[in-house]
C-alpha cells in the first residue's frame, strides 16, 4: 500500500517547527513514530499535504524521572527499571501499548493524541465509501449513534489515564509561545471524538512533567483487550494513591479506552481522603465509576460487558495498587 | 500396497527439518511476490460497494483513457463460470450482471503503477439496480424476492441440501433410555495466513501463458486458466513457489488469479496482481458460519443409538467447496464412535458476504463441537465418566460404518487412555476448585478424500517422478503442493529412505506445471497418504534399477541384496557391497539418466447411495484431547493452560513436522474458540484486518503434551496417516467441555468471548444451579 | 522537488544511495527498488511484523517507517543478518528446532529474535513470548519459535 504524495519537513528546533507549523497552517501533521499516523494515511483518512517530522527535534527526545520528551520511545522506557519503580502506573500502561515493534517506533506524544477510533472510522477508503463516509472523515454523520452530530470515536491510548493519575502536566509549544497545562485538560471535556484536543492550531507537545510530589504514589494501570498484545484498549482504567495503613491519603482514578476522552474521578475519590478504604467502600467507589462511563459499540467488544468491566477494573487496579503489586 | 517396513526406518521417524529451512530462515526462499519479470505491470482490482445489485452499465472509457493505463477489463470478457468443484461453476472472475457482496470484483485495471492503477480505478462509473440482501442464512431458507443465484433451490437461496437417513432414527430414539440435544452456534472464521493472495501472469509471444501463483492447488487453478481464458492446458504454465501458509484458503482457484492472468493475456506484459489485506479478508473462503442441532439417543448400557443432526450453514456468495461442506457437516460426525442410526439434514444458503469454503479440518469441526458438547452432557446425565462414555462407544478397526465409510486403521482407545492417564484426568474431574475445570474433545477427521475432484478415481490421485545421472543428485518432480506443512521435506525423506542414501542428494523440484506430473495438491489432508505412497513407488523402482546394477557389480543375484546407508550389499553383510555411486554409474551403462514413476490411485469405497463419496477415505485419523482451564469468574476471561493432545495419525515419519501441524492446529482451533470471528453487520464486514481479526498471541499458547499413539495404517505409506488438519478439531471441544466442569455452563456460541462466559454465570446464579460450591 | 529526493544510508553494512520520495516507504524501497526481498510484506498496516528490520539496531516495523527517515542511520535487513557462509545461531535453531513452517513470517521473527538476544542474552520463555508478540505466525502455534530462540540463547556461549 502506497501512500499519497506529501511533503516532508525535519525541522531540528521546538522555534522552526512551531514557524513551519505556522506557515503549513491547517495543510499538516505531526509525525512522530508513525505508528498511528501511516496506518491511518494508509487508509486514506484525513490525509495532509506536508508532513511534518518531529524526530530530529532534540529538545523533544529522552526523558528522565522528571520529564518525559514527546518523542521519547515508548520501548526505551519499558527498559527503563528505575522509571518503572517511580512510576509504576506509566510503566504498566507502557508494557500494554500495542505490540513490542510498535513500542520501538512508538513514542509518548504519539500516544497521549492518538487519534481516536471507531470501526466506522479505522477502516479503507473503498470500505468507508461504500457505507457513506462519517464524521471523522469526509463525511457529516455518525454510524455509531445515527440521530447525533457528535463523533463517538474512542479515546484509545494507554498512557493518558496512567499519567493523569500522577498528575502530569504537559508542555505544549505554539505561536503564542510555551504553555503547560493539566494533562487532564489536553483532552476537550467538551469536545466529542472529532474536536477531542485543546490544543491550538499550530501547537506542538514538547513533553510531559512528572511532578515530585506525586513520587512515590502506589500506582496501577489495567487494561481489558481480548489479546495480550495488538489490540488497543476496550477500556484502561489507572490508579495512583498513598495510603497509611488502610486510611486513603491521596487516590486518583482515571479511565480511559472507553469513551471520546480519558477522564478523572476526582470528586468521587476526594471524598475517601482521610477515610478508610474498606472492601464495602471500595466496591461504592468502583460501581459508581462504572455507572457514569459510557462506552457505545464501536470497538470488538460489546459496550455492555466494556462497562460492566469498569467496575471490576478499578476495584482490582486500586486493591493492586495498594498492595503496591505491579505488572 | 504399502505395508509396514522390511527394516528398521533409518531416517523416517526422527525429526526431520525442513529441507526448505535455511533458505525460509534467510529470506531466501522465494514467494510469488519475490519474482520479477522485466516490463511488469500492476493489476489492481475495483470491488462492490454494494451488497447485492444488478450491474445495468459500466463506463470504463475515463479509465482507459488515463495514461499509463494498458487494461481495463470488465466481466463479459471472460464470463464463463468455474468453480473448485465440477457441479457448481457459479463464479465468474469479475461481476457478469450482479454484484453478490460488498467486495465482489467489479472491473481490473493493469497499469505501469499502482498510482495510475488506483487513479483510474476511481474514474470507472458504475450504474446499478439496488437490490435486498440477504445476510442471513434462515430468511434464505424460504422463496425469496431477488435469488442471489438462479441456481437457488425453488426460488430461496438454498445451494444445496443433504438428507441422509440410514437405519431408523425415530425407533432408536423411542427406545433411548436417554437423549440430549444441543444446538451450537458459530461464527465464520477465516484463514488468516500471512503471505496475502498473490499472482504473476505473463503471455508471451509464442502463444503461452505463464502463471506463478500462491495456490495450494496448482492443478485446479491450471484447469480453471484454461476453462476461463480459453486456452488449452497445454498452453498454460502454473508455476507454485514458496506459499505462505494456506490452511485452506488457497485451495479454490480464485478470481483475482483468472483476472491476473486475463490482463497478462490482454496486455502482453507481465503482470503483478497484490491483494491487500482487505482484499484477503473479502475473498475469505473460510469456514462456514454454521447453526447446527445435534440430538443423540443412548441406550441403558450408555452406548449411542442414534444421532439426528440438522445444519444451515451460510455459504456466502459463492459455491466453492460448499457442496462438500454440507456433506460433511453431517457424515463427519461418524466416527469416531459406532452410530448404528443416523439421519441428517444439512441445506447450505448463498448470502450477500463474502464466500464461506474449505478451512482446515474442513467440515469436521463446527458438528465435532455440538457432538462433543452432547456427549459430556450425556456423560453427566447418566453419572458415567467422559471417558468412559467415548470408549464403551469407540468405532473398531476394520469396520464399516452405517453409511458404509471403511474404518481401517484407529488406536482411538489407545488415545483415550494415554490422554487420561497423562492429564491426572481422574484426580481433576469435577474436583479443581470453581473457576478451574478439565474437559474432554475427541476428533475423527478423513486421511485425504477418495475421490479427486476433477477427474475419475481410475486416474492417480498423485504421481511422483524420479531422476537421477551421472551426479547422484536424485530430482524429485510432483504437483503436490508444500504450503508450509513439509510436504517437500516428506518427499524428499521418503525417496532418501528407500533408496538408502542421505537427504541431501535428494532434490525436491519447484512445482512446475511443465515438468511436475500431477498431484491434486494440499486440501483434504491428502498429501502424506498419497504423495507419500506416490514417492515410495517411484523410490522402489529406482531402488530396483540401482540394485540391479550392484548385482551386475558385485556378479550376485539383485534378490539377496539390500540397501544400506548409501551402499547397497549382500543381505546383513554391509561390508561385502558397493557405494550407490558405483551401482548407479553401473545401471545407467544402457540407458543414461535412470527415471522412476510411482503413483497412487485410491480404492473403491463407500457406497452406491447419492452422495455415497462424501466423506469417504482410504483412511482417518482420531484423537482426544485434554483442556485444562482456568476461569476468572469476575471478568469472564479465561486462559487455557494445557492440552493433552493424543492423536492417532499412524505412524510418525517427521516427528517435528507432526508436532508442529498439532501445536499450530491447537493455535487455530484456539483462535476459533476464544475469539476470531469474521464480524458482520448485515452484509457488511466490519474487521478486515489482522488488527481485527483476533488471532491469538503467543502468551495466549497453552503448554502442549502431545501424545503420538498410532498404531501403522495398512495403507498409508509405512503405516502413516495425516497430521494436517485432524488435529485441529478436538481443541475446541475439549476447552468447552473444561469451561463447563470450571464454571457449570454451557457455551454453545463460539468463539466464547469474555462476555458470553459472563452472560453463562448470570443464566446459572439466576436459575439458582450451584457448581462445585460457588 | 520530491521527486528528486534521495536517501542515504548505511544498508547491511554497505554505504547505499538511491532515489526516495518523501512519501516512500522502507518496506517498499527495500522490496521493490533494492529487490531486497526476504522482507515480507504480510500486513502493510504494522500488524504482523512480517517486515521487521533493523533500523540503527532497534527493531522495526519497516512498512511504517518513513524511507527517508532512515536518512544517516542503518538498516539492517534479513540479508545482512544471514552470515556469507552458513547460517546464524538464531536461524540454525530455526531450521533445526522447526520453528519456520511457511516461513513467510519467519525473516521477521529472525529479526527480532536476534534483537531480543543481543539485548537479553538469557531470556526466560516468559519475556521471549513477550518480545515476539508482535510477530504473527498463523502456522507453528509459537511453541517451536520460542523453543528455537531459547536454545539460540543458550548455544551463543
Amino acid at each position: 500500500m502506497h501512500l499519497d504524495p506529501f511533503e516532508l519537513h525535519r525541522p531540528t528546533t521546538v522555534d522552526e517547527t512551531v514557524r513551519l507549523a505556522g506557515a503549513l497552517a491547517g495543510r499538516f501533521d505531526f509525525l512522530a513514530g508513525g505508528t498511528d499516523l501511516l496506518p491511518n494515511y494508509k487508509m486514506h483518512l484525513n490525509l495532509k499535504p506536508h508532513l511534518v517530522a518531529l524526530e530530529d527535534v532534540d529538545e523533544l527526545r529522552g526523558f528522565s524521572a522528571d520529564r518525559l520528551g514527546a518523542m521519547a520511545r515508548l520501548a526505551d522506557l519499558e527498559r527503563d527499571p528505575a522509571f518503572a519503580a517511580t512510576w509504576p502506573s506509566v510503566a504498566d500502561a507502557v508494557g500494554e501499548v500495542a505490540t513490542p515493534l510498535v513500542r520501538a517506533s512508538g513514542t509518548v506524544g504519539g500516544n497521549l493524541l492518538l487519534e481516536t477510533r471507531c470501526f466506522f472510522f479505522n477502516q479503507s477508503y473503498f470500505w468507508r465509501a461504500s457505507l457513506g463516509f462519517c464524521l471523522k472523515a469526509d463525511g457529516d454523520r455518525c454510524h455509531v449513534v445515527p440521530q447525533k452530530e457528535v463523533c463517538y470515536a474512542t479515546h484509545s491510548g494507554d498512557l493518558a489515564p496512567a499519567l493523569m493519575v500522577v498528575d502530569a502536566e504537559v508542555e505544549v509549544a505554539g505561536p503564542a509561545g510555551r504553555r503547560r497545562l493539566p494533562l487532564a485538560d489536553l483532552y476537550d471535556a467538551k469536545g466529542d471524538g472529532v474536536r477531542r484536543l485543546t490544543l491550538a492550531p499550530g501547537e506542538l507537545l514538547v513533553a510531559v512533567h512528572l511532578p515530585r510530589a506525586a513520587r512515590g504514589r502506589r500506582g496501577r494501570y489495567k487494561k481489558l483487550r481480548v489479546r495480550p498484545a495488538y489490540d488497543f484498549p476496550e477500556l484502561g482504567v489507572a490508579v495512583a494513591g498513598r495510603w497509611t495503613g488502610d486510611r486513603v491519603e491521596e487516590l486518583r482514578i482515571a479511565v480511559g479506552g472507553a469513551e471520546p476522552r480519558p477522564r478523572r474521578f476526582d470528586t468521587l475519590t476526594d471524598a475517601l481522603v482521610g477515610r478508610t478504604l474498606d472492601d464495602a467502600r471500595l466496591r461504592e467507589l468502583a460501581e459508581a465509576i462504572g455507572k457514569s462511563v459510557r462506552p457505545v459499540h464501536n470497538t470488538f467488544l460489546l459496550p455492555d460487558y466494556r462497562r460492566r468491566m469498569v467496575a471490576v477494573y478499578v476495584r482490582r487496579a486500586v486493591a493492586e495498587a495498594r498492595e503496591g503489586t505491579a505488572g | 500396497m504399502a505395508s509396514g517396513p522390511s527394516r528398521p526406518l533409518r531416517l523416517l521417524g526422527t525429526k526431520i527439518p525442513y529441507v526448505e529451512g535455511p533458505l525460509k530462515v534467510t529470506g531466501r526462499a522465494e514467494y510469488t511476490d519475490d519474482i520479477h519479470r522485466p516490463g511488469e505491470l500492476v493489476g489492481r482490482l475495483l470491488r462492490s460497494p454494494w451488497p447485492h445489485a444488478r450491474l445495468r452499465s459500466i463506463d470504463v472509457a475515463a479509465a482507459r483513457a488515463t495514461p499509463g493505463v494498458f487494461a481495463v477489463l470488465t466481466g463479459e470478457k471472460y464470463p464463463t463460470p468455474f468453480g473448485v468443484l465440477p457441479i457448481t461453476h457459479d463464479e465468474t472472475a469479475l461481476a457478469v450482471g450482479k454484484v453478490r457482496y460488498i467486495g465482489d470484483i467489479v472491473a481490473a485495471v493493469a497499469a505501469r503503477d499502482e498510482r495510475t492503477a488506483e487513479e483510474a480505478l476511481a474514474k470507472i462509473r458504475i450504474d446499478v439496480e439496488p437490490l435486498a440482501d440477504y445476510p442471513d442464512p434462515q430468511t434464505g431458507l424460504s422463496k425469496v424476492a431477488e435469488p442471489i443465484h438462479a441456481r437457488g433451490l425453488n426460488g430461496t437461496n438454498v445451494q444445496k441440501e443433504v438428507v441422509q437417513h440410514f437405519g431408523d432414527v425415530d425407533a432408536a430414539f423411542a427406545r433411548a433410555a436417554r437423549t440430549v440435544r444441543v444446538r451450537g452456534s458459530f461464527v465464520g472464521v477465516t484463514h488468516a495466513f500471512t503471505e496475502p493472495l498473490v499472482t504473476l501472469a505473463e503471455a508471451t509471444p509464442d502463444g503461452r501463458l505463464t502463471v506463478w501463483s500462491a495456490t495450494q492447488v496448482p492443478h485446479y487453478l491450471h484447469r480453471s486458466l484454461s476453462e476461463v481464458l480459453g486456452i488449452p492446458m497445454h498452453r498454460i504454465r502454473v508455476i507454485k513457489p514458496e506459499v505462505g501458509g494456506g490452511f485452506g484458503g488457497k485451495s479454490d482457484p480464485l478470481p483475482h488469479e483468472i483476472v491476473c492472468a486475463a490482463l497478462a493475456v490482454e496486455t502482453g506484459r507481465p503482470v503483478r496482481m497484490l491483494l491487500d489485506r482487505e482484499d484477503v479478508f473479502f475473498t475469505n473462503h473460510g469456514r462456514h458460519p454454521t447453526q447446527n442441532d445435534v440430538r443423540i439417543a443412548l441406550d441403558a448400557d450408555g452406548r449411542i443409538l442414534a444421532y439426528d443432526i440438522e445444519a444451515v450453514i451460510d455459504g456466502g456468495a459463492w459455491s466453492s467447496f460448499g457442496t462438500v461442506t454440507t456433506y460433511y457437516n453431517g457424515v463427519l460426525a461418524m466416527g469416531p464412535y459406532t452410530v448404528p442410526n443416523f439421519r441428517y439434514r444439512g441445506r447450505r444458503v448463498y448470502t450477500t458476504k463474502p464466500p464461506s469454503g474449505a478451512m482446515r479440518a474442513h467440515g469436521g469441526t463446527n458438528i465435532r463441537y455440538s457432538v462433543e458438547v452432547a456427549l459430556d452432557r450425556l456423560a453427566e446425565e447418566t453419572g458415567v465418566d467422559p471417558f468412559d462414555l467415548r470408549a464403551r462407544n469407540a468405532l473398531p478397526p476394520h469396520s464399516l460404518t452405517v453409511n458404509q465409510f471403511r474404518i481401517t486403521s484407529t488406536s482411538f482407545l489407545k488415545c483415550l487412555a494415554v490422554a487420561r492417564e497423562r492429564s491426572g484426568w481422574d484426580s481433576k474431574f469435577r474436583r479443581l476448585p470453581f473457576g478451574r475445570g478439565v474437559g474432554l474433545g475427541c476428533g475423527f477427521y478423513i486421511s485425504g478424500s477418495n475421490s479427486p475432484i476433477h477427474f475419475t478415481p481410475k486416474m492417480p490421485q498423485s504421481t511422483v517422478h524420479l531422476k537421477v545421472d551421472m551426479d547422484g543428485g536424485i530430482a524429485v518432480h510432483s504437483m503436490q503442493a508444500d504450503i508450509g506443512q513439509g510436504s517437500n521435506t516428506l518427499l524428499a525423506a521418503i525417496v532418501a529412505e528407500v533408496l538408502g542414501v542421505d537427504l541431501e542428494r535428494v532434490h525436491v523440484q519447484r512445482v512446475d506445471s511443465d515438468v511436475s506430473p500431477i498431484d491434486i495438491g494440499s486440501y483434504s489432508s491428502r498429501v502424506t497418504f498419497m504423495m507419500g505412497n506416490a514417492a515410495r513407488e517411484a523410490a522402489e523402482e529406482l531402488r530396483g534399477k540401482i540394485v540391479a546394477g550392484a548385482a551386475a557389480l558385485l556378479g550376485v543375484p539383485a534378490e539377496g541384496l539390500e540397501v544400506g546407508h548409501e551402499r547397497i550389499h549382500p543381505v546383513g553383510r554391509p561390508d561385502a557391497g558397493v557405494p550407490f555411486l558405483d551401482a548407479l554409474h553401473r545401471a545407467m551403462e544402457s540407458t543414461g539418466a535412470l527415471q522412476a514413476t510411482g503413483a497412487y490411485r485410491s480404492p473403491t469405497l463407500g457406497g452406491t447411495f447419492k452422495g455415497a463419496r462424501a466423506g469417504t477415505a482410504p483412511a482417518y485419523t482420531f484423537s482426544a484431547y485434554v483442556a485444562e482451564v482456568d476461569v476468572d469468574v469476575e471478568t469472564g476471561e479465561y486462559r487455557v493452560e494445557k492440552i493433552w493432545a493424543a492423536f492417532d495419525c499412524g505412524r510418525v515419519l517427521n516427528r517435528l513436522a507432526v508436532e508442529g501441524q498439532v501445536e499450530g492446529s491447537i493455535h487455530m482451533g484456539l483462535g476459533q474458540l476464544m475469539g476470531e470471528s469474521m464480524n458482520y453487520r448485515a452484509s457488511r464486514l466490519f474487521n478486515p484486518s489482522l488488527l481485527e481479526y483476533k488471532v491469538p498471541a503467543p502468551q495466549q499458547m497453552p503448554e502442549v503434551e502431545i501424545l503420538l499413539v498410532g498404531d501403522d495404517d495398512p495403507e498409508g505409506p509405512f503405516g502413516a496417516k495425516e497430521a494436517g488438519e485432524g488435529p485441529l478439531i478436538a481443541t475446541l471441544p475439549a476447552v468447552g467441555n473444561a469451561l463447563y466442569d470450571a464454571v457449570g455452563c454451557r457455551f454453545l456460541e463460539l468463539p466464547i468471548t469474555p462476555d458470553r462466559v459472563l452472560k453463562g454465570l448470570d443464566l446459572r446464579a439466576k436459575e439458582g444451579r450451584r457448581w462445585k460450591g460457588a | 522537488m520530491s521527486a528528486e529526493a534521495r536517501v542515504k544510508f548505511l544498508l547491511n553494512g554497505h554505504p547505499q544511495e538511491v532515489p526516495c520520495e518523501d512519501a516512500r516507504i522502507l518496506l517498499d524501497l527495500l522490496r521493490d527498488d533494492l529487490h531486497l526481498t526476504g522482507t515480507k510484506r504480510g500486513c502493510d498496516l504494522g500488524t504482523c511484523g512480517c517486515c521487521t528490520v533493523l533500523v540503527d539496531g532497534r527493531p522495526t516495523l519497516s512498512c511504517l517507517t518513513l524511507a527517508r527517515l532512515t536518512e544517516g542511520r542503518s538498516v539492517t535487513t534479513i540479508e545482512g543478518l544471514t552470515p556469507p557462509q552458513g547460517l546464524s545461531a538464531v536461524q540454525r535453531a530455526f531450521v533445526d528446532l522447526g520453528a519456520t513452517q511457511c516461513g513467510f513470517c519467519t525473516p521477521g521473527f529472525v529479526v527480532t529474535a536476534t534483537a531480543l538476544l543481543e539485548e537479553n542474552p538469557r531470556p526466560t520463555r516468559a519475556e521471549i513470548e513477550r518480545a515476539i508478540s508482535g510477530n504473527l505466525c498463523r502456522c507453528t502455534g509459537y511453541i517451536k519459535i520460542v523453543d528455537a530462540i531459547a536454545a539460540a540463547s543458550r548455544s551463543s556461549g
